[in-house]
């Protein structure tokens, strides 16, 4: 029934699609096919414009160019009713069910039978007990959701697509949120589902459940398809090249420096989140004067939480934080700052800066009460004329203090709150994603102002995302997985393949910090 | 061939330009409507609309009025600003008013023979009244303050609760404690020494409109030029940065209850003492409400408020000048009210669009490299 030695089966297939956010490309020209009977693993870093490709599809986007075909027959996808006619059904990361309602009643919303005068609850039961049956998905009609498992939950939105004929199953992150146990069971359904002729894609990072259940793989890398390959033929490794490996362009001049004294050491952080899950499990790492730490990691991993702990913005469960021999794990932000432990947040927009005021308001968010007459007044010329600074030294673009940074640019609103930390003279800082969503030009200011920085002998946690930025800047690099540090490696003896592993979970070393 | 288009922007145009365009198209949208309204009742809109704003501002007798009307509404918008731009959805400046109002009285009638403050000048007794009714008002809304800091209790519901006890608060201590002799359940006449003095002959504006207009400056300068300003318009922008910013975003909610409940309680002061000269019970009139609704008009700006509660006020006196004069109901006004109210908030969707006439669209390609 697998038919995917023939391209020309494909059974949907996407050309040329191009969708532009404002100022991100999300899909740069991709080209994505699915055959029928094939598990199809679309892989690809946060970001790398997967979550959208498969939206487009689903008809939840518009897409600026390209076209849609299914079965060779280009059709036209406006809305999510026309992708599930033509057969196309997805499930998001969160699901989508009403919690206090039945299994049966979630699986007909939104039908036109739903609408109807009258339901016929006991007909869509029996027609959704049968397909259970027939999909071997255990799900009892009348089960109200909010009582049932993750898993079982994943499977009413398994059966709910397969209830609306759907031939294709786009399944997001399906693993994110289920135990081992029941990531090994959704996998006997995926199978099952190929079987009868059905088509899966899985959108995940993930590598070993990719080589566990995907007959091929599309890997995305900066809204471009970058390979597209067969499961059997690839290995892990090529993998992750082709998923962090990008073609280097930039390169940072670094001089080699002996690193000083610890400066800013954790013992043993905890932290858990919102849901009550552990986020931090015991962070032991210390980074030295004139030294750059890298923490390497797929997003959400518990990086944020990482820099949240340090700077006292997130509740510790555990473990202190040692700045200059002296414990800050309880002291607040306007302690750290005076002590000299800065931070530039990933959350540009949100935390590390107020884009409802000009850029002299901003200039001054975390030390205002150093711009402060006697009286109790905000002391505008000084403001104004420590602005000026910023915006020189810096290079910010409009040089104006009253300009509003809500419409600066990523790269000048970076350069506002990394020039700001910076100003500030700290002895370390602690940096988020410094150049997330920046354009080559702001990219080189800024790596070029955290090497500077570094080589004044400030000690500097660096975590991002982008292993290329980890590896230009690094002296060492950390790499953190599921709130967990793998291993610490110097960054003359990494390898990228290495670095990737670890990211995903598939490598640790042991012994931790190399000291 | 030349099209005109109707094209999105992403940020919307904020220029001072473009905000008085549509405000301006805003109330005129709103009279025009308003216009449609009068013509079943056989009136001239243009001579209704004449008549509305002559009364409201046109002649002295009428405008006094009108500031009469505005002041105690800039205190309440005033009172919303200092709230809401710190992060704090206070909705029960109903309540402050009336406290302040209760707390002003019984200062007042210190002042009656026997009293502590018989025969305390004016000018020694107002800044006693004044900080009475501020700390009442304070401590009223402090409280919801505290709920909210303390315990994160939602402030948009125990601050509408707190009105109805405010009502009941002022109906006890009018049927009670501070109970005149008669009939009425109000509190006895206060001594004409403790007046708001009027400010022109044959005006009935007092001095409440120059306390209101100088806590405008007052508000002006705390919120936008001293430090405490810029902590609380932080908290109220983003408590995040705010905490990552070293702002202490519960202190800051909760001295926003304060001057947000001193400054409501200062409203009721000023109808007390410049209108109704007594207690009585159903005396806030929903003004606490409307205020809220002028610092919006006002966009939140302590000016702007000024402004807007100039606009509403004249209108409402305008409105009942109009029902007098070309016998149309008032309730036109107030809907022409409504809507222009309606129509400004609305109208910032407009400063998303711009009109633009071209004949080829052209298609942005640019690509952003990393």
């Amino acid at each position: 029934m697998a038919t995917d030695t023939q391209p020309a089966s494909a059974a949907y297939s996407m050309r040329k699609i191009v969708k532009q956010f404002p100022g991100v490309l999300a899909n740069d020209r991709v080209d994505f096919e699915v055959h029928s009977g094939e598990i199809h693993a679309l892989l690809g870093e946060n970001g790398a414009g997967k979550s959208t490709l498969m939206q487009i599809l689903y008809g939840q986007y518009g897409r600026d160019s390209g076209e849609i075909l299914v079965d060779g027959q280009p059709c036209r996808i406006d809305g999510t009713r026309d992708a599930i006619r033509l057969g196309i059904g997805m499930i998001h990361q969160e699901f989508m069910l009403v919690r206090r309602f039945t299994v049966v009643e979630n699986v007909i919303m939104g039908m036109a039978e739903s609408s109807r005068p009258v339901i016929d609850l006991h007909g869509a039961a029996a027609r959704l007990r049968a397909l259970s049956k027939e999909y071997g998905l255990q799900a009892d009609p009348y089960d109200v959701i909010e009582n049932l498992p993750i898993g079982v939950q994943q499977r009413v939105e398994i059966l709910k697509l397969l209830y609306r004929n759907a031939r294709l199953l786009i399944l997001d992150e399906p693993t994110a949120v289920l135990t081992p146990q029941e990531t090994a069971s959704l996998f006997v359904v995926l199978r099952q589902l190929v079987s009868m002729g059905h088509s899966v894609v899985i959108v995940t990072h993930k590598l070993h459940e990719i080589l566990e259940i995907s007959d091929r793989v599309t890997i995305m890398r900066d809204g471009r398809v970058v390979g597209s390959v067969e499961t059997k033929n690839s290995s892990k490794d090529e993998l992750a090249r082709l998923m962090v490996g990008r073609d280097v362009r930039l390169r940072a001049e670094k001089s080699p420096r002996a690193p000083g004294r610890p400066t800013l050491r954790l013992e043993e952080i905890r932290v858990k989140d919102a849901r009550g899950f552990d986020a931090l499990n015991g962070i032991d790492l210390t980074v030295h004067e004139g030294e750059i730490l890298g923490i390497a990691g797929v997003d959400g991993n518990g990086q944020s939480e990482l820099a949240g702990a340090i700077m006292n913005l997130m509740p510790i469960t555990g473990g202190r934080v040692v700045f200059n021999g002296e414990d800050v794990t309880k002291a607040s932000p306007v302690l750290h700052h005076q002590k000299g432990l800065a931070y530039v947040p990933a959350d540009r927009r949100h935390v590390g800066a107020l884009t409802d005021l000009p850029i002299h308001r901003n200039a001054v968010l975390g030390r205002h009460l150093e711009f402060v007459s006697p009286a109790g007044m905000m002391d505008e010329s000084r403001i104004e004329s420590f602005s000026k600074t910023l915006i020189e030294r810096f290079g910010i673009r409009p040089n104006s203090p009253a300009y509003m940074a809500g419409k600066l640019s990523g790269g000048n609103l970076q350069k506002l709150i990394l020039g700001r930390e910076v100003m500030r003279d700290p002895r370390a800082i602690v940096i988020e994603q410094p150049t997330r969503g920046l354009d080559v030009g702001a990219i080189e200011v800024v790596w070029r102002e955290i090497i500077a920085q570094r080589d004044a002998g400030k000690a500097i946690l660096l975590i991002s995302a982008e292993l290329e930025e980890i590896f230009n800047l690094s002296d060492r690099i950390a790499v953190i997985y599921n709130g967990q540090i793998m291993g610490v490696v110097e960054t003359a003896d990494a390898s990228m393949e290495e670095i990737g592993l670890m990211m995903a979970g598939e490598k640790r070393i042991a012994g931790g910090e190399g000291q | 061939m030349k099209i005109l288009i109707l094209e999105r922007r992403l940020v919307p145009s904020d220029s001072a330009l473009a905000i008085a365009v549509t405000t301006a198209l805003s109330v005129l949208a709103a009279l025009l409507i308003g216009g449609l309204l009068m013509i079943p009742f056989g009136a001239n809109p243009f001579q209704a609309y004449y008549q509305l704003f002559e009364a409201g501002f046109a002649t002295w007798r009428g405008f006094g009025f009108t500031l009469v009307k505005a002041a105690p509404l800039i205190m309440v918008g005033l009172a919303t600003i200092c709230a809401w731009r710190t992060g704090f959805a206070y909705l029960g400046f109903e309540g402050c008013l009336l406290i302040g109002a209760a707390a002003a009285t019984w200062t007042a009638m210190q002042a009656l023979p026997g009293g502590f403050l018989e025969d305390v000048p004016f000018f020694a007794f107002l800044p006693v009244v004044l900080m009475v009714s501020m700390c009442a008002g304070a401590i009223w809304s402090g409280i919801v303050g505290l709920l909210k800091s303390r315990f994160g209790g939602n402030e948009v519901i125990t601050s509408l609760m707190m009105n109805y006890i405010a009502v009941f608060v002022v109906q006890y201590l009018v049927s009670g404690p501070l109970r005149a002799p008669g009939d009425l359940p109000q509190s006895p006449r206060l001594p004409q020494e403790t007046w708001l003095p009027y400010l022109f002959d044959g005006s009935r504006a007092h001095l409440g409109i120059v306390i209101a207009l100088i806590a405008s400056f007052v508000v002006w300068v705390l919120l936008l030029k001293s430090r405490i300003g810029y902590e609380l318009i932080v908290t109220g922008l983003n408590p995040k940065a705010a905490r990552y910013g070293g702002i202490n975003v519960g202190s800051r909610q909760l001295l926003a209850a304060f001057l947000a409940g001193g400054l409501a309680a200062v409203a009721g002061m000023v109808d007390i003492l410049g209108i109704h000269h007594r207690l009585v019970d159903g005396l806030a009139e929903g003004t606490g409400f409307i205020g809220i609704v002028v610092a919006l008009l006002g966009g939140l700006n302590p000016l702007g408020c000024v402004l807007a509660a100039l606009l509403y006020a004249g209108l409402s006196v305008g409105a009942d000048a109009m029902q007098r004069q070309a016998g149309l109901p008032a309730s036109v006004i107030f809907i022409v009210q409504s809507l222009i109210i309606l129509f400004v908030l609305a109208s910032d969707l407009m400063r998303y669009y711009r009109v633009r006439s071209r004949a080829t669209v052209v298609m942005n390609t640019k690509v952003e490299s990393r």
